[in-house]
């Protein structure tokens, strides 16, 4: 009698860990603490949604610049970024960032694109957590020889809306289908 | 070649003067509104002077016990709420630099491809 | 009299003293909008309501340099929300260079009315950000306090817009030597 009904078991027993093993785009974001105090840049910005509804509040609708990043915004649940510049070459370890690559291995996360330049020595992966058709978190790594940069964005982001908001923060316009990924570097 | 680009765009943005009568057309202008009547009040006092004191005198108290808190509470939310703005300008900025730095990336490599190919 | 009494006084109603203060800023606040806005008539009209409403907010100025201050954030709030609900600047017309070309010996007229349109073909908020930091020689922090904008996307602005400027000079600079190669 427990033998047919060992299927029905082993589900319920698993149900728990199968409720709670549901994917997590929030990514643990060292503090950086000791870099941040070497650099000669830094940039730590922690949204959380209470913080970015009422960032939302302070956008005026009648401001293309605002209201662009109001609709970008709109879905989201939390912006997470650590960023630092320093006067010498790698002054920061990659174990640094290891830590925060690890947990892009993990279920869930979806690499879409890396790019590495032999030239400058650049480095920049890019992930996407989905839920069915809908991204659900975004993560951004970008190494050079003076800077690294992690960015985290929980939430129903749209490619198309962020694409939109290229030239208006000082960086020029992308030539780029923001439909289409990049191509990916196969050189890993 | 920084320095160079620099020091032109300086001389190039060396302030210049307006047309002539600038001052004299603007200093007209503020003449002529400090001329100009002042605009009623369309507040009317009713009561007697002292009614009116003492009127103004509670109404200035509860004034000040509500007003300032709402006024410092306001004040605090809005410094908060301006300040996440700027992080969240700040945060889609560092995104889209870094955005556009995967896009030099390829974009160099496949120029990079092409150039060995023979015969481009 | 130095710029703090010409202040006291203009706050105190005296007109001529006012008009000191006009004269000692005009130029800075004309050329701002100018070289925001690109054409005359539109950055006269401009500096003349920025001065209105200075005339107007007198009594909130503490001091020349909050004056100087406060005329520049004005100046250059008002020019980009003008950029952002009028269509697209015209190009000066000749006749408008012939007052804009400088007169210092030994700089090229040319190569500064190139990097002047460049200018006005940068975004309204980074043709604001190289205004003040080529006209009016405010650095990065002074620049964010101004137009209320993060400091790191003031020299994002700035690290862009001369790189743009420098290429689109060099990519100008080759195509005349081709044309004269030829």
């Amino acid at each position: 009698m427990i033998r047919r009904f060992m299927p029905v078991i082993v589900c319920v027993l698993l149900a728990p860990s199968l409720t709670f093993a549901a994917p997590n785009p929030r990514l643990l974001l060292p503090e950086f603490g000791a870099l941040a105090d070497k650099a000669s840049e830094s940039v730590t910005i922690t949204l959380d949604p209470s913080m970015l509804a009422m960032a939302g509040r302070f956008l005026d609708s009648n401001d293309p610049q605002d209201a662009a990043t109001q609709e970008v915004i709109k879905g989201l649940q939390g912006i997470y970024v650590r960023s630092y510049t320093f006067d010498q070459d790698y002054f920061y370890k990659q174990s640094d960032i290891d830590a925060v690559r690890k947990q892009l291995s993990a279920p869930g996360w979806n690499r879409l694109m890396e790019t590495r330049s032999r030239k400058t020595h650049a480095n920049v992966e890019i992930y996407i957590m989905t839920e069915g058709n809908k991204a659900i978190g975004l993560a951004l790594i970008a190494s050079e020889p003076r800077e690294f940069t992690i960015v985290n964005i929980i939430g129903s982001i749209d490619l198309q809306k962020l694409h939109k908001l290229e030239g208006q923060f000082g960086v020029p316009k992308l030539d780029l289908d923001a439909t289409k990924a990049p191509a990916l570097n196969k050189q890993k | 070649m920084k320095d160079d680009l620099e020091t032109e765009l300086r001389q190039a943005l060396r302030p210049v003067a307006p047309s002539e009568g600038f001052e004299e057309r603007l200093l007209a202008r503020v003449t002529a509104e400090r001329s100009s009547p002042p605009k009623p009040s369309r507040l009317k006092w009713r009561r007697s002077p002292a009614t009116r004191w003492l009127s103004a005198g509670l109404a200035a108290s509860i004034l000040a016990a509500v007003g300032i808190q709402h006024h410092l509470h306001a004040q605090r939310e809005r410094e908060i709420g301006l300040e996440a703005r700027r992080q969240v300008i700040e945060a889609l900025r560092v995104t889209e630099e870094k955005l556009e730095l995967a896009y030099r990336v390829v974009k160099d490599q496949s120029s990079s491809v092409s150039d060995e190919k023979p015969g481009v | 009299m130095s710029l703090d009494e010409q202040l006291a006084k203009a706050r105190a109603g005296d007109l001529a003293a006012f008009g000191d203060l006009v004269r000692a800023h005009k130029r800075s606040v004309y050329s701002l909008a100018l070289r925001m806005l690109g054409r005359r008539d539109l950055a006269e009209d401009m500096a003349q309501e920025v001065f209105m409403q200075l005339h107007g907010k007198l009594q909130s100025i503490e001091s020349s340099a909050h004056l100087a201050f406060w005329l520049r954030k004005v100046t250059a709030h008002r020019a980009i929300d003008q950029l952002r609900r009028r269509p697209p600047v015209e190009m000066t017309s000749l006749n408008d260079e012939a007052q804009l070309v400088s007169t210092v010996d030994g700089s090229d007229p040319l190569l500064q009315r190139q990097l002047r349109q460049l200018v006005l073909n940068l975004s309204p908020p980074a043709r604001a950000v190289v205004m003040l930091r080529y006209q009016e020689d405010l650095d990065p922090l002074e620049i964010a306090k101004t137009l209320d904008m993060p400091v790191n996307t003031v020299k994002s602005h700035l690290k862009r817009s001369l790189e743009t400027m420098r290429q689109e000079i060099l990519g100008q600079v080759e195509t005349r030597r081709e044309g004269h190669s030829t």
